[in-house]
């Protein structure tokens, strides 16, 4: 989905990775999106996984910040992000 | 479209889960156990996230000893319980064979109905990541040749739900061989496919049903597990050709639905039987032995795919050339149809 002329940038709100980076993982830069669970437009409710990441071999679940629209996608499956990158934007509703 | 977007999709591990801990919550007595199950979730993910609700009472690890904890099941089970044990591998069936052979299996047949045995045999199945041939193995055949066992095989996330589900709920033994590579991990992705759509409500998928994953006219290919979205894919191939593929997935062995897989081939006249298993005695002949004795007449063409009587390779090129691929599937409907 592309950004939509005039909607406020402010109000989306990240999918941090660096929130859900593993306490132990400390010396590891990069993983991989193992499986987005809803498509891009698709509704996210607050504190429900969104997307899964692989940091090594242990796979974490990312639970959306807010309730709303998976506006933009930014790491697809299978692609690798580095630690702390945003994997995603939610338009809250 | 619209709908899809809205809807939330699993992976078929997710899914798996997602039907044990709701039965976990409904009934005390359904309990997990097996090596890895607890603190790892699963190496295959088949059990990830039930630790942290609901404890290591009912979500138990459990050192290397099949024989003792599978024995323990049955037991379980016997007295009342609906244990869900987990086989890490299927190729390690074979240090445990007599408590699922001789115990699980016939317990009930043997006590004359005084108890049965309402559990659940996890386990994974399946190569094409080259784990060679102690690690590779899909052994559909050899559970499925046990009389007393029912043996459920699912290829979607809905399917492994709804499955999961009618197998907790089942009071006799049931194996549950999931693919690996259908489970959708992070370090083995899965084709496209397995992941779907899940209800969040518990749903139940009877055993014996088949599901007709495409429609087509011209041959039928009859397969279960990875090779439904290798026979899709083949499919599509053949649909440019002008060849309509029927793709007919099994989804349980015991009981199988050869009602289904007979109609589909009176249609089509064609039959291709596909498996990861091993070609000898195994799925391939039992189910075009079965079409032959209900349709004869209406069949021109059959050809069967399957693993050949050898060790699953560790070489990548060379487990890929022992493994039916899409390419395989698609040049035997062409042989059926020309």
């Amino acid at each position: 989905m592309s950004r939509d002329e005039g909607e406020d940038e402010a109000d989306r709100v990240a999918l941090d990775s660096g929130a859900v980076w593993p306490a132990d993982a400390d010396d590891v830069e990069e993983a991989v999106v193992a499986n987005w669970f809803v498509r891009e437009g698709g509704r996210v409710e607050a504190d429900a996984v969104v997307c899964e990441i692989q940091v090594e071999k242990v796979s974490i679940d990312v639970p959306s910040p807010v309730t709303g629209t998976l506006a933009e996608v930014l790491v697809a499956e299978n692609e690798s992000f580095a630690r702390g990158d945003p994997l995603a934007y939610v338009t809250p509703a | 479209m619209a709908q899809a977007a809205t809807e939330r999709e699993l992976t078929m591990s997710r899914a798996m889960v997602e039907a044990v801990a709701s039965e976990m919550r409904d009934g005390d007595e359904v309990f997990v156990m097996g090596e890895d199950v607890a603190d790892y979730g699963g190496i295959f993910d088949s059990t990830q996230g039930l630790l942290a609700e609901f404890g290591r009472d009912r979500v138990m690890d459990v050192p290397i000893s099949e024989t003792a904890f599978i024995g323990a099941a049955v037991g379980a089970a016997q007295q009342g319980m609906r244990p869900i044990a987990e086989l890490m591998f299927v190729d390690f069936f074979g240090v445990c064979m007599d408590q699922i052979y001789n115990q699980m299996a016939k317990n009930t047949y043997m006590s004359g109905g005084a108890v049965n045995v309402p559990m659940v045999l996890t386990t994974a199945v399946g190569g094409t990541y080259n784990d060679a041939a102690q690690h590779s193995q899909t052994l559909y055949g050899t559970f499925a040749h046990l009389p007393g066992m029912k043996v459920v095989v699912p290829s979607t996330a809905y399917d492994a739900k709804g499955l999961m589900h009618s197998a907790i709920r089942d009071d006799d033994p049931v194996v549950y061989m999931f693919h690996k590579r259908l489970m959708g991990l992070g370090w083995m992705p899965a084709p496209e496919g397995p992941k779907t759509p899940v209800p969040e409500e518990a749903y139940t998928i009877p055993f014996g049903e088949a599901d007709v994953k495409r429609e087509g006219s011209d041959a039928t290919v009859v397969t279960l597990g990875l090779h439904v979205h290798r026979a899709l894919e083949a499919a599509e191939t053949l649909a440019e050709e002008g060849v309509e593929a029927e793709v007919v997935d099994l989804r349980t062995l015991v009981p199988m639905d050869t009602e289904t897989v007979v109609e589909s081939v009176r249609k089509t006249g064609r039959l291709v039987v596909v498996d990861e298993d091993y070609r000898s005695f195994g799925l391939t002949g039992e189910v075009v032995t079965r079409v032959a004795e209900r349709a004869l007449d209406d069949l021109e063409a059959v050809r069967r795919l399957a693993v050949p009587d050898v060790p699953i390779p560790y070489a990548r090129p060379l487990e890929e050339a022992v493994n039916p691929d899409t390419g395989a599937i698609a040049e035997a409907v062409r042989e059926t149809v020309e």
